[in-house]
């Protein structure tokens, strides 16, 4: 049975699993195991604050040698739901039937993992990032640093910060906070949050990525009587770019050919644009 | 304009730490100093010209601002865009005397950027299988119950495969590539095919970081709505991308409050007693 004193896991030790996380979720990565050393350095100060016995430290950080990759900023708030529900199994007892477990813990993990990655990469990576971005290339424009100093200031605060609010959001909620993930309203949080991501990818889409033809029909004079960009950009702007994207979403999601080899295509695609003059980039040493 | 021994190692240095799987930390590293726009800052700053680096920064952060790697699945490892690339982008714009901020000098760019880039993934790929030497070292330590041990394999072994994979492929090409960059321009023409060929690619290469984007958030064709919405506004109605997000949101909200109150309906309709019909968040009134 649990001792009379309640473990309660220390600000110090918090703090301390935090930055493990912020700084080393990637450093040891491999294509077999991404994230998993990341969590066990980030899980290590918990579990050596929680148990003093040797054996149950070995024991709780052999649940956290399981794969583990998410999205890394958004992914946090993993790590601190698993710190509140280590707290609960070192209060239980670590052999304790029932509870909180190995299942219990690494069940979570996995369910989670899945589902933050897809919200984080849509709005961290696919929105919050190239936004700042959007605005730092504005301000760069012309050679000034400016641009530049902006982006890293206001990414790295945001980043930091937001990823710290996960962390302990994640702490002091504890598996209430899967509910809030992937119950019913983590279900709409996650469709209102596509919502947003889809259509700031759209307007990335349309201000930064320009498929352009240089297909022209001319006539005897060699007066152009057909640019086939300005029919098309007539019809609908940016229709080229918006059908490549188009194109490259089918080729992945509905033939489920790997990214590489879309780029491949795309370089075929590319030659042989450039062979029959469709494609001209207009360049000059 | 050359790239000393000194200059090279730093940007070596630089190189190891802003890779995908970095030793400054994904947010510090990869998604700060492996930004192309920081990398000109950077490149700049240690080349001695800052404007050309900036200028070359930005035009090769155009090219990959929104290429992300899900799972890993696509290797957009800048490390070698941004402090390979981008510094001997910066000699040949000086090679060939182009104005820093002319188009022509962000088409450089972004063809000797892209090309380069390309060896990113191969040393993406090095650095992650060396990692797994130091992860089975790593299992080793867990087995024994020697745990420190861990600390060492999370942040310090794998410097040793940015050695290999960042720091010293960084320190040959950038040092060795200046010339090199001169020998490219005659070997290969800008007005001939593979030039033109590999700038084509750099345009239609963000579709494909788009469309990985695209595959988290589509399933099925009306998924494709929000997207072109987007894309209309800022292509038609030529709004920027701020404005694009704060319009996002109103329709962001409405589906929100929509599938609350579906759902809060149907909660409400299982039981035989009548629950209430308000869109409230939670049933927290009953």
């Amino acid at each position: 049975m649990a001792t009379i004193d309640k473990k309660t896991l220390s600000r110090k030790t918090l703090n301390k699993a935090f930055h493990h996380w912020f700084y080393g979720h990637l450093t040891a990565f491999s294509q077999e195991h991404m994230q998993t050393f990341g969590y066990l350095t980030s899980m290590l100060p918990i579990v050596e604050e929680l148990y003093d016995n040797k054996e149950d430290q070995e024991k709780a950080m052999k649940t956290y040698t399981a794969f583990f990759n998410t999205e890394p900023q958004l992914g946090t708030i993993i790590v601190g739901i698993t710190a509140s529900l280590e707290e609960a199994r070192a209060n239980q007892g670590i052999s304790n039937e029932g509870g909180v477990d190995d299942t219990t813990i690494n069940g979570l993990r996995a369910g989670l993992m899945g589902p933050i990655a897809g919200i984080g990469d849509s709005l961290v990576v696919g929105t919050l990032i190239p936004v700042i971005l959007g605005i730092a290339l504005g301000m760069s424009e012309g050679g000034s640093p400016l641009g530049a100093i902006f982006y890293i200031i206001v990414w790295n605060l945001l980043g930091y910060f937001g990823m710290r609010f996960a962390f302990f959001k994640g702490y002091e909620l504890g598996d209430k906070a899967v509910g809030i993930l992937i119950g019913a309203q983590g279900k709409a949080i996650r469709k209102a949050i596509a919502t947003i991501g889809g259509m700031v990818v759209g307007g990335v889409a349309a201000t930064w990525v320009t498929v352009r033809t240089s297909f022209q029909l001319k006539n005897s004079s060699g007066k152009a009587y057909l640019v086939l960009q300005n029919q098309l950009d007539s019809v609908y702007p940016g229709l080229l770019t918006a059908g490549f994207i188009v194109l490259c979403w089918w080729l992945m999601a509905k033939k489920n050919i790997s990214p590489i080899k879309v780029m491949l295509i795309l370089v075929v695609v590319a030659l042989v644009g450039v062979l029959i003059g469709f494609f001209n980039p207009g360049l000059t040493y | 304009m050359t790239i000393s021994w000194i200059q090279a190692s730093i940007l070596g240095i630089f190189a190891s730490l802003s890779s995908m799987p970095g030793m400054a930390g994904s947010t510090i590293g990869n998604y700060t100093l492996g930004r192309p726009l920081v990398g000109g800052l950077v490149s700049g700053l240690i080349l001695g010209d800052l404007k050309t680096g900036i200028a070359a920064g930005v035009a090769m952060q155009l090219v990959y601002i929104a290429l992300v790697t899900p799972g890993g699945t696509v290797s957009a490892d800048l490390r070698a865009v941004s402090y390979i690339g981008i510094p001997l982008a910066m000699v040949a714009i000086h090679a060939q005397g182009l104005s820093a901020t002319s188009g022509n000098a962000a088409d450089l760019a972004k063809s000797m950027g892209t090309l380069v880039g390309t060896v990113g993934t191969v040393l993406f790929y090095g650095t992650a299988t060396m990692n797994l030497v130091w992860q089975h070292m790593g299992w080793r330590a867990v087995e024994k119950g020697d745990f420190k041990k861990l600390y060492a394999v999370d942040w310090g072994y794998p410097w040793i495969s940015h050695l290999f994979f960042s720091f010293i492929p960084t320190l040959l090409m950038t040092h060795f590539g200046s010339s090199a960059v001169q020998a490219l321009k005659t070997a290969l023409p800008m007005d001939g095919i593979p030039m033109k060929t590999l700038f084509t690619v750099g345009a239609l290469l963000p579709c494909v970081g788009i469309a990985i984007l695209l595959k988290q958030i589509v399933d099925g064709p009306f998924d494709f709505i929000p997207f072109f919405v987007g894309f209309t506004l800022a292509a038609s109605l030529k709004l920027n991308l701020v404005s694009v997000t704060v319009i996002s949101l109103i329709f962001a909200l409405i589906f929100y409050k929509l599938d609350m109150a579906i759902s809060t309906n149907r909660q409400a309709a299982a039981p035989a007693s009548g629950g209430t019909l308000d869109d409230d968040e939670e049933e927290e009134d009953i």
